[in-house]
């Protein structure tokens, strides 16, 4: 039974959902302000989740001013777990597709949230340097739930609007970095205002972080469901989908060349957003001698920009396709990230506070546009292997921010304003390998499409061998 | 347009901070006056703890200093950090710019200049972080400029240094809670596990 996807009464399983659905029953439309079961409220509870755990991971960098005497920290371990705060969600990242296949997102994405939780708990009990590097690096493999989230986006919306619906979950979750540089301050001084001092207060603040992650994997385990039709346990495996080689779908994800060109790409925007989260507090706090709040406000407004940045790169990306084709999604994206490197090279040179606040704007972004135009391209990159090279790509923007911190933000090498110059340069470098992208339907940014007239199921098809595609037609 | 939004938003926030952020004074630690003050500081042996032991310390007209004793308007005394707690700080550091200067950044107290020996027990506030320290004594003059020091050790500030152990701000209930919530969460995890796994199991039977 064919159910049309423009709100048409056509069957009875159209009356089963709130929204119209395709033959998947994956949603055909996307309304942000409905709580439907199950696709919008699985769209809320993913971004929030997601949200949660962005907050939960970037909450030490406001209060570093603090914790940085209490617990008699140097620049070195300050760089130190930076750089774990973003290291272990590499490897969470890469597995959590994987895990999303075999549980489904709603558990694979929970556990990842509940099990890190105690990392955030446990900040409050922290006494030495070693001790604050641990809980950075454990509480940061929430940032996995980023996975989870475009998998479960995937599974409950249809082509026309998946691309907004993982924008704009991934964009307002990345929020979640910005937010906290506001709500970790403010609890910190009403908790002070209340009677702690100075090195209590910090401490009890980090509860707040920690129970909305765990009340976020609440919700999601009671209210959610990982599929339209139900939860993936609970569920009598049609087995619609036939089961692919997992050796096989890995070998086609990395032996594809663009998914490491994405990887890198991705490193020096999503890297980049990821490392001034982690320092831009801190930044404007000793540069410009301002109070905690101030700049926690100013570096908040870095990454709350992502309400409307992330989510327009990726509406930017479609527009570009409709008028360009894929060659618009690759110009547009080396275009807007590359500009992005540009202002972020500038606001390290920049002397004066209101001109470092506008250009600071301006940079968010761009960069945050940028991983937006990302993911407008990685979706077409394979569609047997898109898990693997999505979980790339996702892993590569934390290994950009991980190499970023080492190089430029690690101790006292480079001063802080330096070491934001040479990152922008870095991430003008590093997307120059966008001009390689080449696919052989659409081309490149700099060649049209190949002479041999390859189609785009040509070029899908292609991922399976002639033996493997003589299979699927015997087994049916 | 979300660009102009941004603009807009971005010069108000501007226009707020302008007016929390302070002047800016370009003076130089090489153009005050060395040495107008003796300070001294005296404390007990050991480490001492911040919170709980005290300093007492003591400041006078120096000789060199009557000089220009008609510009004393007011005294403040701080406590600043030694070399060795500077050592990859970036934020604790020394510049000649007093405005960019770092090193002396716990005020203990501010008097109104006269010509006696002075004389304060200061208890080490719960919030002096773990450090090596000594004590200086700005002069400043009527329009808030400082104009001469003394502090309690050399020029190389090697000598006469003391050392404070921070306080922890770690406590039990903190510790428990912690646990409690914990335990909460992974057991909770594990329930749920358990749960669809039952779930599961009836759905099969069907």
């Amino acid at each position: 039974m064919q159910v049309e996807g423009n709100g048409e009464e056509s069957g009875i399983t159209n009356r089963r959902f709130a929204l119209p659905v395709d033959a998947e029953n994956k949603s055909t439309t996307f309304r942000l302000f409905s709580f439907a079961k199950p696709h919008m409220r699985a769209f809320h509870l993913s971004w929030f989740q997601f949200f949660c755990c962005f907050v939960s991971t970037f909450a030490a960098p406001p209060l570093l001013p603090v914790i940085r005497e209490n617990l008699n920290l140097t620049a070195t371990d300050i760089g130190n777990a930076g750089i774990a705060s973003v290291s272990g969600s590499v490897f969470a990242r890469l597995v959590m597709g994987t895990a999303c296949d075999l549980f489904g997102p709603r558990l694979a994405s929970a556990a990842l949230t509940l099990s890190t939780a105690p990392a955030v708990y446990y900040t409050a009990g922290i006494k030495s340097p070693i001790g604050f590097i641990m809980v950075r690096f454990f509480a940061g493999f929430s940032l996995a739930t980023f996975v989870s989230t475009q998998f479960w986006m995937s599974s409950m919306f249809s082509g026309p609007v998946v691309g907004s619906a993982n924008g704009i979950a991934a964009g307002w979750g990345n929020l979640g970095g910005g937010a906290t540089q506001l709500i970790m301050p403010l609890v910190f001084s009403v908790i002070q205002g209340a009677g702690a001092t100075k090195f209590t207060a910090w401490r009890i603040a980090f509860f707040i972080p920690g129970l909305f992650q765990t009340f976020s994997a609440f919700a999601v385990l009671v209210f959610g469901q990982d599929l339209p039709d139900g939860d993936y346990w609970a569920m009598h495996r049609s087995g619609e989908k036939q089961k692919d080689d997992v050796s096989k779908v890995i070998r086609h994800g990395i032996t594809n060349y663009r998914g490491w060109i994405t990887a890198l790409a991705y490193g020096y925007c999503f890297g980049v957003e990821l490392t001034i989260d982690n320092i831009i507090a801190e930044y404007f706090f000793d540069r410009f001698h301002l109070k905690l709040q101030t700049a926690g406000i100013i570096a908040a407004s870095f990454g709350l920009a992502n309400f409307f940045a992330r989510p327009g790169g990726g509406i930017f990306s479609d527009l570009m396709a409709r008028r360009f084709g894929m060659r618009g999604r690759l110009w547009a994206w080396w275009i807007v990230q590359t500009t992005g490197g540009v202002l972020c090279a500038l606001l390290g040179q920049i002397d004066s506070l209101t001109l470092s606040i506008v250009v600071m704007l301006i940079f968010s972004v761009f960069v945050q546009a940028a991983c937006g135009l990302t993911f407008g391209v990685v979706p077409f990159i394979s569609r047997r292997s898109l898990g693997v090279v999505s979980g790339m790509t996702g892993a590569g923007g934390n290994v950009g921010a991980v190499l970023t911190q080492l190089i430029f933000f690690k101790g006292s090498t480079y001063a802080r304003e330096t070491g934001i110059t040479l990152m922008g340069i870095m991430a003008i470098a590093c997307s120059l390998p966008i001009c390689l992208i080449y696919f052989p339907q659409w081309g490149g940014m700099f060649c049209g499409p190949s002479s041999k007239k390859v189609t785009e199921e040509e070029y899908y098809l292609s991922e399976w061998s002639d033996k493997e595609k003589e299979n699927e037609f015997t087994s049916h | 347009m979300a660009i102009h939004k941004i603009l807009f938003a971005s010069l108000l926030i501007c226009l707020l901070i302008q007016s929390i952020h302070g002047a800016t004074k370009e003076r130089v630690l090489g153009d005050l006056y060395k040495g107008a003050l003796d300070v001294t500081t005296k404390n007990r042996d050991g480490v001492l703890d911040a919170g709980k032991d005290k300093v007492t310390i003591t400041w006078k007209l120096s000789a060199t200093g009557s000089e220009h004793e008609s510009e004393f308007k007011t005294i403040k005394v701080k406590l600043c950090y030694a070399p060795p707690s500077q050592v990859d700080r970036p934020w604790r550091k020394t510049h000649p710019e007093l405005f960019k200067d770092k090193t002396c950044k716990h005020k203990i107290v501010a008097k109104s200049y006269d010509n006696n020996t002075h004389s304060i027990d200061y208890t080490l506030e719960r919030d002096i972080p773990t450090g090596i320290y000594f004590v200086r004594a700005y002069a400043v003059n009527e329009t808030g400029h400082e104009v001469a020091y003394g502090q309690s050790t050399d020029d190389a500030k090697k000598t006469n240094l003391f050392s404070v152990q921070a306080i922890s701000g770690r406590h039990a209930s903190l510790d428990i809670a912690s646990a409690c919530f914990s335990v909460f969460s992974v057991v909770s995890l594990i329930f749920f596990f358990i749960n669809e796994k039952r779930k599961a199991k009836l759905e099969q039977r069907r």
